[in-house]
């Protein structure tokens, strides 16, 4: 987006797991969320210029789920739109629709419910009705298939894994200590060769975040910025069959993207942490290959790096492996980035950050890939 | 933003009541096939996929865009899928506007298909976009929601059925020209009077038909357009406002809106006018394609978009404006419009696909003569979010 406006994060709101008290409808969350990003950006609603949200109407049970969150995050008199494809793509439509010059703000706001009676019952609805629906084919499922083609495209990828998983926990309990158990019991089989244990159960998320030109941001003194550097985005066909589902060629597109606009040269050494999708652990391999962190013959080796302590910390927030709002994980991951950038990660908080990588995946098997270059202050041109 | 926005390509279905021949990813393709031909393009050179989809519901299928993804060429490219409901079609085109405007790519599709007429009942589906607890048990429909806005704007500005008629008349007369539009025969105020009553005063010839169908619109940089010196119709304006959700916050004492006129429609067009740079409409507006899915809605949107007076538009059309062949003035839908043709995921799309063909000049039939400017709208959910957009040669 060379020439155009410059974007940045100048909101956050994470609620990662909200508590289901009874009191409180969606429509007051997203009002609260609303309010509490507004403020968190030192900004009021008078600010808003527009809005873009992200939602599974099978998860909300309305057909156009849009229609209800409107008024609470602000969008009546207001040019509001949804991208149902993946939370997400609220972000990268909401960073478009600045840098285009048509606004000078958006908010950007997804949620995932857990008050379905059933959330593979309702992602079995988006198989297709005539090959996979009668499989069942959740997304649970898709990604245990994935999980399997791994295992026999990489050996030890399943060893591997559980490492991957026992850091993600570890993190997520240090990051959300109300919430998370750094050691969770092993689970029996869930769907072969997941374990139960090994994705955690659906919770009830909202995230929320607020977008401004450079311009507006200087002008109103706004601060602290996370600037988005490189943004891509990519999808993979919908059929499990046409793909190799041990590789990732959308991310890798979506990666190219963003580092070619951001100047990252070498991924390696860019950056100073990154939060990848991994819904199950497999999932995070796949991306830190997908990323060019670690190619599948360097994990072994290189996943030290990755740690807390290491050269370039992934998922200090324990990812989707601690906390698993199911359909605002993506934007999650971006939010995080943002907000540790920001130096508003709080106890997971990396000092001295200034570079972030943000991976998000969504829908079958990671179908839908994202990828936001982040700087804090004034950023950095080049890698 | 940099240089201009302008559509290089056009596709568009024959909108039938069924399209058995055809799965919902086949009636995508084909809007897309026609589109690329249009435009004379390569899949390679599309950067970026808009998908235009609204209730998942309507195709059967959860997040069904995810099924689209081969057929709009997709694969490993920038894809992200738009619903506002009914609005959703114009929100996808601003969306792919957006990409371009904002510099991430030169080239974008937008594409959709919808499948209205084989989802069974699309009234049950839309029962289902009001609020569980108050106003989905009532039972609400789009139908009766909007033949209270009828009853109102009677109320209000002493609309009659018959100027009701009139434009079910002048719409099904356009509609005859125009091969892409479901509902071609043409009918008279006698007949639409005697139709089935549905909603008063909302009767069967009232109400738009349930089509299955697709659309697409590539859109490109005026630098890349340029480039290879193709023909372009520009969008020179465009913007969304929204209503509120709650029905009741439409009605009664202390009503926040008024159910009678379209103010969040009205600002909209105020908006995208502003960026066009147009200052009189009624003189400027050559051409308009509205979204009315009710016979009575047609009057608020010509007003709204700032074509007559409040309560000024059944008498306008009474003597003879609005129709293709007036002697002065927009024509409005000379499509047929929605009313003819409501393939729910793309018809949005369909009025900026027919208001560019017009400026454009190559209508057919249904021809505007002389037509240069453009304008179009969507609304979605329940009267609550509307896109505009100005389109000029």
């Amino acid at each position: 987006m060379a020439g155009r406006p410059r974007v940045g994060v100048v909101g956050v709101v994470i609620w990662p797991c909200l508590p289901d008290d009874g009191r409180h409808s969606l429509e007051e969350q997203l009002h609260r969320a609303m309010q509490a990003t507004l403020a968190d950006a030192g900004l009021g609603t008078e600010d808003l210029e527009g809005i873009v949200v992200a939602s599974n109407d099978q998860y909300d049970g309305r057909a156009i789920s849009i229609m209800m969150a409107s008024a609470p995050l602000g969008g009546v008199d207001r040019d509001i739109l949804s991208t149902p494809s993946a939370g997400e793509h609220a972000f990268v439509l909401g960073a478009l629709r600045i840098a285009s010059g048509q606004f000078r703000t958006q908010l950007v706001v997804s949620w995932s419910p857990t008050e379905a009676s059933s959330i593979p019952e309702a992602q079995r609805l988006a198989a297709d009705p005539y090959f996979h629906r009668r499989l069942p084919l959740d997304e649970l499922a898709a990604a245990a298939l994935q999980a399997n083609v791994l295992e026999h495209a990489v050996p030890g990828a399943g060893a591997l894994a559980e490492q991957v998983l026992a850091s993600g926990r570890r993190n997520g309990a240090r990051a959300f200590p109300d919430l998370v158990q750094a050691e969770v019991p092993r689970g029996g089989p869930s769907r072969w060769p997941l374990r139960h244990d090994m994705v955690p159960p659906p919770v009830t998320g909202v995230v929320a975040l607020m977008l401004a030109d450079e311009a507006f941001i200087a002008e109103r003194g706004l601060g602290p910025v996370a600037w988005i550097s490189g943004l891509g985005w990519a999808t993979e066909p919908a059929f499990l069959g046409d793909r190799d589902l041990a590789t990732a060629p959308a991310l890798s597109a979506a990666a190219a993207q963003a580092y070619g606009e951001a100047g990252v040269t070498d991924a390696r050494a860019a950056f100073d942490l990154a939060e990848v999708s991994d819904v199950t652990p497999y999932q995070a391999l796949i991306a830190l290959e997908g990323l060019g962190l670690a190619s599948r013959s360097e994990w072994q080796a290189r996943l030290a790096e990755f740690a807390p302590d290491g050269r370039l910390p992934v998922n200090l927030s324990g990812g989707i492996a601690a906390l698993n709002p199911v359909y605002c994980t993506g934007l999650i991951r971006i939010a995080e980035v943002a907000n540790q950038l920001r130096g508003r990660a709080v106890r997971h908080q990396k000092q001295g950050a200034r570079r972030g990588l943000a991976h998000a995946a969504s829908g079958p098997a990671m179908q839908y890939q994202t990828v936001v270059v982040l700087d804090a202050g004034a950023g950095r041109t080049a890698a | 933003m940099t240089g201009r926005v302008g559509i290089i390509g056009i596709g568009q279905s024959n909108f039938r009541a069924r399209r058995d021949d055809a799965s919902y990813p086949d009636l995508v393709r084909e809007a897309v096939a026609l589109a690329m031909n249009d435009a004379k393009l390569d899949f390679d050179e599309i950067e970026a996929v808009v998908y235009s989809l609204s209730p998942d519901a309507m195709v059967g299928i959860g997040n069904a865009e995810r099924l689209g993804v081969d057929a709009v060429g997709a694969r490993n490219k920038r894809f992200l899928r738009i619903n506002t409901g009914g609005a959703t079609g114009i929100s996808s085109v601003a969306t792919a506007w957006t990409h371009v405007a904002a510099g991430a790519c030169d080239v974008v599709i937008t594409a959709g298909a919808d499948k209205v007429g084989e989802c069974g009942d699309s009234q049950t589906v839309l029962n289902k976009i009001w609020d569980p607890m108050y106003e989905r048990s009532l039972p609400l429909g789009t139908i009766n929601m909007l033949a209270m806005s009828a009853v109102r704007y009677m109320h209000k500005y002493g609309m009659t059925q018959e100027d009701m008629a009139r434009v079910v008349v002048k719409n099904r007369r356009h509609a005859s020209k125009n091969p892409h539009a479901h509902l071609r025969k043409e009918t008279t105020i006698e007949e639409v009077m005697a139709s089935r009553m549905i909603s008063w005063p909302v009767k069967l010839f009232d109400c738009c038909p349930q089509s299955s169908g697709g659309a697409a619109m590539i859109l490109a940089s005026e630098r890349w357009i340029k480039a290879r010196g193709l023909d372009a119709v520009w969008i020179t304006g465009l913007a969304h406002s929204s209503e509120t959700y709650y029905m009741g916050d439409r009605m009664g004492r202390g009503y926040t809106a008024d159910h009678a006129d379209a103010h969040a429609l009205r600002a909209s067009f105020r908006k995208a006018y502003a960026m066009a740079g147009i200052k009189d409409p009624r003189r400027e507006v050559d051409v308009a394609e509205l979204y009315a899915p009710f016979s009575n809605t047609e009057f608020h949107a010509i007003e709204a978009a700032g074509l007559a007076g409040l309560g000024e538009s059944p008498a306008m059309l009474r003597d003879g404006a609005f129709a293709l062949g007036c002697d002065a003035g927009a024509v409005v839908n000379p499509s047929g419009g929605v009313l003819c043709t409501n393939a729910i995921a793309v018809t949005a799309m369909s009025r900026i696909a027919e208001a560019a063909l017009q400026v454009w000049g190559r209508a057919g039939e249904r021809q505007v003569k002389g037509a240069r400017l453009g304008i179009a709208n969507g609304n979605g959910g329940d009267h609550q979010f509307f896109g505009t957009m100005v389109v000029e040669a």
